[in-house]
This record gives structure tokens, C-alpha cells and sequence, in this order.
């Protein structure tokens, strides 16, 4: 029985500081419905650990205590696949708005430099450009 | 680099930025001073991004013609005007100024290994001399462009798949006078660096595949 109790401590931490953060604002959007049926796996799980056998035999898992392991660590892989896909999403961003924010600077301070003194100097046909690569 | 700058200017005659890859010396006011425009990156994104930058200011400005070269004298300005009547005889979307001679032996092996890999016939792919027409600036500050990280095999790629001709011409290049090459300066970014390029090629292999969506920056 204290297996048991156990289980369902862990389930019921679990689930009250993911439910806590929620709550808190901490988890934003689609990540907050994530981790909410998390909690309420881990709650179930934990508090009947009779539903993992019935599962296990559902899923013709012989050994019923590798099925949580089987399904976490799925879970997992795939939640990792999504966070480095939404990375790659965000270093694309980032990128694109730094190089925005660094043209829209030399062009406001042209700008100004027009508005403040004579003509800095007039602008010919073709484009010469070269990064620095020095740096 | 105000040598640099002001070669091209004589060479040329035409306009001159260059992409500060958010460093704080005094390079920037240098460049200014000789009469190119700066423009600055608040976070380093490296030589690609850089470069990315520059074309996507040349989208902006309505240019027709983009010339990368490096900024530490390793590339000539007097021999720009050559390349580009290479590049308009050629007609082609992108002009590499090649120097292989300057090629080491492992440099060599690589390329050729990277030759067979791509099915690209360049000699000089890393070679940061070249001349993009509008075609080339348009496909280059895509938003599909923005996750390269070299101005090398990606962007070739890239230009090779959406049915852009490349050409290469052979020019004079001298040994950089200061910075090393970010490339080949050790032993374990080289390996990581084939093993990305190597990545990069097998995923690229057989044409064009959907951009991923999202907004614009």
C-alpha cells in the first residue's frame, strides 16, 4: 500500500504545481493545455495505479510497469522534436528582425542627417555591399 | 578597411555598405569616414546573416546589382569590374570570383567530396567575393534564406534549386591581411562544419521543398 501512496504524492505534486502555474500565467497558451493533461495523467496514475494494468493490457503490454516508461519517454521525444522546431522558427525571426532593425537605423539616421544638414551625398545606380567579415 | 572602401569607390564609383556584425571597435566610423554606409546588428548573427543583411538592404533600396566581398583586403576592389563583365557575359544569376589557387590540400578534398555531393560545379564554394544579380538578391533575402549560417554550399544550393545559373570567375585574391578564416581554424569546427554542410546537402537533395510559413520580420 505505501507504493501506492507514494505514487499518488507524486501524482497529486505534480499535477498542483503544473495546475499552479497555470494558473500564475507561467505557461503560455498551447503549452498550458499541454501540460494540464499532463496533470491529470499523472493525477489518474498516481492516485489509481490499477488504471496502468488495465491499460497495459488494452495496449497487449505484458509488463505493465514499462507502459508509463514507454509513453512518457515518447511523449518526451516528441515534445523535444516540437521545441527545436519552434527554435529554429524563433532563430529565423530573430534573425530577420535584427537585420530589419539595423537597416531601419542607418535609414532613420540618414534621415535626420537629410533633415538636419545639406545632402550627405547622392546615390549612384549599382549597389556595392560588403559584409564584414573581419569582426 | 577605409582602403577597402575607398577601392571600390574608384573602382566603381557606386555605393558602399557595410554590415557591422555587432562589434563595438572602431571599424564602423572607419568605414563611414571613407564614404560607405553602415549599417549595424544589434546581435551577432555571423557571416551569412551579415551578408543577408546587405542583400535585404539592396531589396529595400531597389538595387540591381550586389556585390559581397570580405573587408579584410583579402579581396581586390580593382579587380570588381572585370568580374562583373564576367557576370553580365556569363548572364548568370550569381558570379563567384574563384581564386583556387589559395586552396589548401584538405580544402581541396573537401570541395571535391562536396562537388560530388551537391552535383554544383564551383571550384571556390566558400569564396566571399561574389556578384548576386536582382534575381539572385531576391531569392537571397528570402525568408528560406535566413537559417544558413555560411555564405557558401546552402546559399549556392538555394540559388542552384529555384533554376538560377551560377557562374565562376577566376580572380586575384592575397592572403587575408588581418581576422583568420571562421571555417578552417580548428580542427573540430572543420569537422563540425562538413558534418553541417553534409546535413544541409542531403536535406537540400532533389529540389525545393515548401518554406516553412509564419509571419514577416
Amino acid at each position: 500500500m505505501t507504493a501506492q501512496i507514494t505514487a499518488a504524492i507524486l501524482g497529486v505534486l505534480l499535477a498542483g504545481s503544473i495546475l499552479y502555474l497555470v494558473r500564475r500565467d507561467h505557461l503560455h497558451g498551447p503549452y498550458a493545455l499541454w501540460w494540464l493533461v499532463v496533470a491529470v495523467a499523472t493525477l489518474v496514475l498516481g492516485v489509481v495505479p490499477r488504471s496502468i494494468d488495465w491499460l497495459a493490457r488494452l495496449t497487449g503490454i505484458a509488463y505493465p510497469p514499462v507502459f508509463p516508461i514507454i509513453v512518457g519517454l515518447s511523449l518526451i521525444l516528441l515534445r523535444l522534436l516540437q521545441l527545436d522546431i519552434q527554435r529554429s522558427r524563433q532563430e529565423r525571426h530573430l534573425r530577420r528582425l535584427t537585420q530589419k532593425l539595423a537597416i531601419l537605423e542607418e535609414e532613420l539616421s540618414l534621415l535626420r542627417r537629410l533633415q538636419s544638414g545639406p545632402p550627405v551625398r547622392p546615390s549612384a545606380t549599382p549597389a556595392e555591399k560588403k559584409p564584414d567579415t573581419v569582426n | 578597411m577605409a582602403t577597402v572602401v575607398r577601392g571600390i569607390v574608384r573602382a566603381l564609383g557606386c555605393d558602399v555598405l557595410v554590415v557591422n556584425d555587432a562589434s563595438t571597435d572602431a571599424t564602423a566610423g572607419i568605414a563611414q569616414e571613407a564614404g560607405a554606409r553602415v549599417i549595424v546588428l544589434p546581435l551577432r548573427l555571423g557571416a551569412w546573416g551579415a551578408a543577408q543583411a546587405g542583400l535585404r538592404y539592396a531589396v529595400r533600396n531597389g538595387y540591381d546589382l550586389a556585390i559581397t566581398l570580405d573587408a579584410d583586403g583579402q579581396h581586390h576592389p580593382e579587380e570588381l569590374p572585370a568580374l562583373i563583365a564576367a557576370h553580365d557575359a556569363a548572364g548568370a544569376a550569381v558570379t563567384i570570383g574563384a581564386c583556387p589557387a589559395r586552396l589548401s590540400q584538405a580544402k581541396r578534398i573537401a570541395w571535391s567530396y562536396f562537388r560530388l555531393l551537391t552535383g554544383l560545379t564551383v571550384t571556390d564554394f566558400t569564396s566571399g567575393l561574389r556578384v548576386y544579380d536582382r534575381r539572385a538578391i531576391r531569392a537571397l533575402a528570402s525568408r528560406q534564406a535566413s537559417l544558413l549560417d555560411y555564405q557558401d554550399i546552402g546559399v549556392l544550393m538555394l540559388l542552384r534549386n529555384k533554376g538560377l545559373p551560377i557562374h565562376e570567375a577566376p580572380t586575384a585574391m592575397s592572403p587575408r591581411a588581418a581576422g583568420a578564416s571562421r571555417v578552417f581554424s580548428s580542427w573540430l569546427t572543420v569537422f563540425h562544419y562538413m558534418v553541417a554542410t553534409t546535413v544541409l546537402c542531403i536535406a537540400r537533395v532533389g529540389g525545393p521543398v515548401r518554406a516553412a510559413a509564419g509571419g514577416k520580420a
